[in-house]
């Protein structure tokens, strides 16, 4: 109990010449790294969708990480935010940010009816309703001929100054920073304090004064705009809306990869959940194209038994999936923070603190008793 | 004047009468202690007041306008501070933290504006912690600043929750068992600390507590329920001597049949989950007591 005097945070203007020149560069190098994909042409493809999980991640943190509610259904806003965007700008030849503003309009408000059910049922039986939803909207709404351009995909074009898949990757980027920085700026004001208290007990959130039905409807409002954004973004992204990216058992695969970011990113970790969210959007294309096809194929043909199980047409998906489980059981077993709580050391020397690879704030009793996960 | 009036109020878990046609009237300023033995429906009169319960009958009434239905946020908002049985905060957060939290209601920035952030939030910000650091100042919990609230020990948790219920900036606060987990001098300490924080903060309060000596020593008036039902009332002096009040709680015998009645379910559970100390704590006090507290533990297992 006495070592608690814990340094308070260096404030970034009062850091020394070096550790701000320091830092400076690891902030150049980081504006670097995510710039460079936008050269290449299919790789910035690859790397849009990267960040679009990675905004997916965003979105279903708030809901699970935030407000503690387990949610199978986030493929279902995705594939509505694509649906509405595409379908604005083909058929009513909106322009794209109008089509894009309509997405996070409709993501919303469907985010709403499904807060409002998390108001009365919480827990493995919302799960089970965000299931249901997911599956349900995918065998309805996406399949209707109407919207898929009679299931032919509804192909639309990205306005010319915009054109490239490079353009179209940093744009995604900014969008990405954006919503961080919004994300942040909930959990460090009154917001994010109001999610947690309602997480933990809502009895105490409300002697605190803080509104249950509000909040809560808050945060599914505010997941679902995101991931009806990052909607928008997925639709132009391929210049293609094709509903079966978003019907099972694609879009059950989909919800559950979101929901492994989340956890090995470490639920309620902004940073972990986008680094986890890069993770799993690049390692699909990358297993293919660079290590499964070059390397793993040829020499499985010698393998016996296993090369006759892995034909030409095996993707590599069926080994990214095994590295999403072996991940998610190391973060259960030895690393309940996530991804998040590794880079912690780093996140926090980068926002202008000293480089501590265990500070006292966060290394309470608490931590080592109660797990931060909850479903 | 009186803050609080609460008249005829009832209410009832299926075949339990939690409570009966309770009326009770805190006055400005007052201190009040709501005493009874456990399952007296003491928290159940808390949590109907706060709005946690809907009562089936009665009205509750706040400095003239009638508070029976509105939700316990608002009524936090309005000037209710309380606490909980159990320790009621945010255990994964830090104190500085929850006494943030607690001030949700007094934050004037709105929830967009706190998205958008700028020079007005931060300032804001800066000013809840300021009070947040004066309330720990004054409670002595200053070095427990950066600590999560779940590692601290029991008796520290129920001081920084009297802390959180004043960043409530309460009118009128009701505390639930404050002195809970403390031994006699801590609790002797406590009752101190309540009178000075109601000169400090202008505060009236409605305490339920065990720990009759400090009943006796801050209250300007006490009630004493009994399975749902009020006993008795009256200065301390009257209470402590009041021929029902002694059978019933301070140490006699309970009449047989009433015994059986069990609490509500979801006192027994906070009882038994938070509360093993006070619990245990309670029948030790008197001798006679013991008597009389066998059978309701029995009928609430």
């Amino acid at each position: 109990m006495t070592a608690v005097a814990a340094a308070p945070a260096v404030s970034p203007w009062r850091l020394s010449g070096a550790g701000l020149a320091a830092r400076g560069l690891a902030y150049l190098g980081l504006a670097v790294v995510l710039f460079l994909p936008s050269f290449a042409t299919d790789f910035s493809k690859t790397c849009s969708l990267a960040v679009i999980y990675a905004l997916m991640g965003l979105s279903l943190n708030i809901v699970v990480g935030y407000t503690g509610q387990l949610s199978l259904g986030h493929q279902g806003f995705l594939g509505l935010g694509a649906l509405v965007t595409a379908n604005i700008v083909a058929q009513a030849q909106l322009p794209i940010w109008l089509a894009m503003a309509c997405a996070v309009l409709a993501t919303t408000g469907v985010a709403l009816v499904l807060g409002l059910v998390a108001l009365r049922i919480t827990g493995l039986y919302l799960s089970l309703i965000t299931l249901v939803f997911g599956s349900a909207i995918s065998s309805s709404l996406f399949a209707l001929a109407r919207f898929t351009d009679n299931n032919s995909g509804v192909k639309i074009q990205r306005p010319h100054y915009l054109a490239t898949n490079g353009d179209w990757y940093l744009v995604c980027v900014a969008v990405l920073l954006v919503v961080f920085y919004f994300d942040y700026r909930l959990t460090v004001s009154k917001v994010g304090r109001a999610l947690l208290a309602l997480k933990e007990n809502e009895r105490v959130a409300e002697a605190f004064g803080i509104g249950v039905t509000s909040y809560k409807l808050l945060a599914f409002a505010l997941s679902g705009a995101i991931a009806g954004l990052a909607g928008g973004l997925y639709a132009f992204r391929g210049e293609l809306y094709s509903e079966k990216d978003f019907q099972d058992p694609n879009g059950f695969t989909l919800a559950l990869l979101f929901v492994v970011m989340c956890v090995v990113g470490g639920l309620g970790n902004r940073l972990g959940v986008v680094v986890a969210g890069l993770f799993f959007g690049l390692i699909n294309e990358l297993l293919d194209d660079l290590f499964y096809a070059h390397w793993v194929h040829p020499w499985m043909q010698h393998v016996p038994v296993l090369g006759s199980y892995y034909s030409s047409d095996v993707k590599a998906s069926y080994l990214a999936s095994l590295i999403g489980a072996l991940l998610l059981l190391q973060t259960l077993i030895f690393n309940r923070g996530g991804l998040g709580a590794q880079l912690r050391p780093i996140s926090r020397w980068m926002t202008g603190h000293r480089f501590e690879l265990h500070d006292a704030t966060h290394s309470g009793p608490a931590v080592a008793e109660g797990s931060s996960v909850r479903a | 004047m009186s803050v609080l009036e609460v008249s005829d109020l009832s209410i009832r878990f299926g075949g339990l009468q939690a409570l009966q046609d309770l009326t009770l009237t805190v006055n400005e300023f007052e201190i009040v202690g709501l005493i009874g033995p456990n399952g007296a429906g003491k928290t159940t009169a808390f949590n109907c007041i706060t709005g946690f319960y809907k009562p089936d009958t009665g009205k509750v009434v706040y400095r003239g306008q009638d508070v029976t239905r509105t939700p316990p946020h608002k009524k936090a908002a309005m000037g209710f501070g309380r606490t909980f049985q159990n320790v009621g905060m945010v255990k994964s957060s830090t104190v500085l933290d929850n006494l943030k939290t607690a001030q949700h209601a007094r934050v004037q920035y709105d929830v967009v504006t706190g998205l958008l952030g700028g020079g007005r939030v931060a300032a804001e910000e800066r000013a809840l912690e300021a009070k947040a650091d004066a309330i720990l100042e004054l409670l002595g919990l200053t070095e427990f600043r950066h600590l999560r609230v779940g590692g601290l020990s029991y008796g520290t948790l129920k001081l920084l929750e009297l802390g959180c219920a004043l960043a409530t900036e309460p009118d009128v606060l009701l505390l639930d068992e404050p002195s809970s987990g403390m031994g006699p001098e801590e609790s002797h300490e406590l009752g101190e600390r309540l009178i000075e924080l109601r000169k400090a903060f202008g505060l009236t309060m409605l305490l339920i507590e065990h720990h009759v000596p400090l009943v006796l020593s801050v209250c300007d008036h006490i009630y004493v329920l009994n399975f749902g039902r009020l006993l008795a009332e009256g200065k301390p002096s009257v209470i402590q001597t009041h021929p029902e009040v002694v059978a019933a709680y301070l140490g006699g015998e309970a009449p047989e049949e009433l015994a059986a009645t069990a609490e509500t379910p979801e006192e027994a559970a906070l009882d038994e989950a938070t509360h093993p100390v006070a619990a245990k704590k309670a029948p030790a006090k008197k001798a006679p007591a013991k008597k009389a507290a066998a059978p309701r533990k029995k009928a609430s297992s």
